[in-house]
């Protein structure tokens, strides 16, 4: 067991704890914020998995995860925002 | 020197897993939500930063590290804006925080 795997394995731990913000939070807004962690999280999972099998493309799969995420979050604000209408 | 480079990546990787670890307490630490909001908005990006440099380093120069240099300047830009519409939707929403007694 190498060093970044040991590091994969502690941030896929922080990950599920950020997690459960989500799940726990009171308001909706706790919810967003745990799932933001959760998605900065799973990119350094993925460019750590990328270091580990020693291939590129895990990074495009890491880039493409923060834009969807990115997108998620704004537009669910948005709507929260204005009640309803994006 | 590849041996020095590596040692100082590992080293730089355990700081930023610290910054990770105390953004994770601190996010379930305070008890309001604007509290919480400035830990997941500047501890978790430092902590973000911290690691992939360390990565970087440990790599070298190369046509991984110039990916991963690509992924560090997308979520310095993205993650602050995503926490800014949050917290702006929470407080024109009504949010507001509670006073102590």
């Amino acid at each position: 067991m190498t060093f970044d795997t040991v590091v994969l394995i502690i941030v896929t731990i922080l990950a599920l704890f950020g997690l459960s913000r989500a799940f726990i939070g009171p308001t909706i807004w706790d919810r967003l914020l745990g799932f933001s962690l959760f998605s900065s999280k799973v990119i350094v999972a993925a460019i750590l998995i990328g270091q580990v099998i020693n291939r590129t493309y895990m990074i495009d799969v890491a880039i493409i995860y923060g834009v969807l995420g990115f997108v998620g979050t704004i537009l669910i604000a948005r709507f929260i925002e204005r009640r309803g209408d994006v | 020197m590849g041996q020095v480079l590596e040692w100082l990546g590992n080293i730089i990787i355990i700081i930023g897993l610290v910054f990770m670890l105390l953004g994770v307490i601190g996010i379930f630490r305070f008890k309001d939500y604007y509290a919480r909001v400035l830990v997941s908005a500047k501890v978790d990006t430092v902590g973000f930063i911290t690691v992939l440099i360390g990565l970087m380093l440990k790599q070298g120069f190369n046509f991984f590290s110039a990916k991963v240099l690509i992924a560090v300047v997308f979520f310095v830009i993205t993650n602050p804006i995503g926490t800014h519409a949050v917290t702006r939707s929470a407080f024109l929403s009504g949010y507001r925080i509670k006073k102590e007694r």
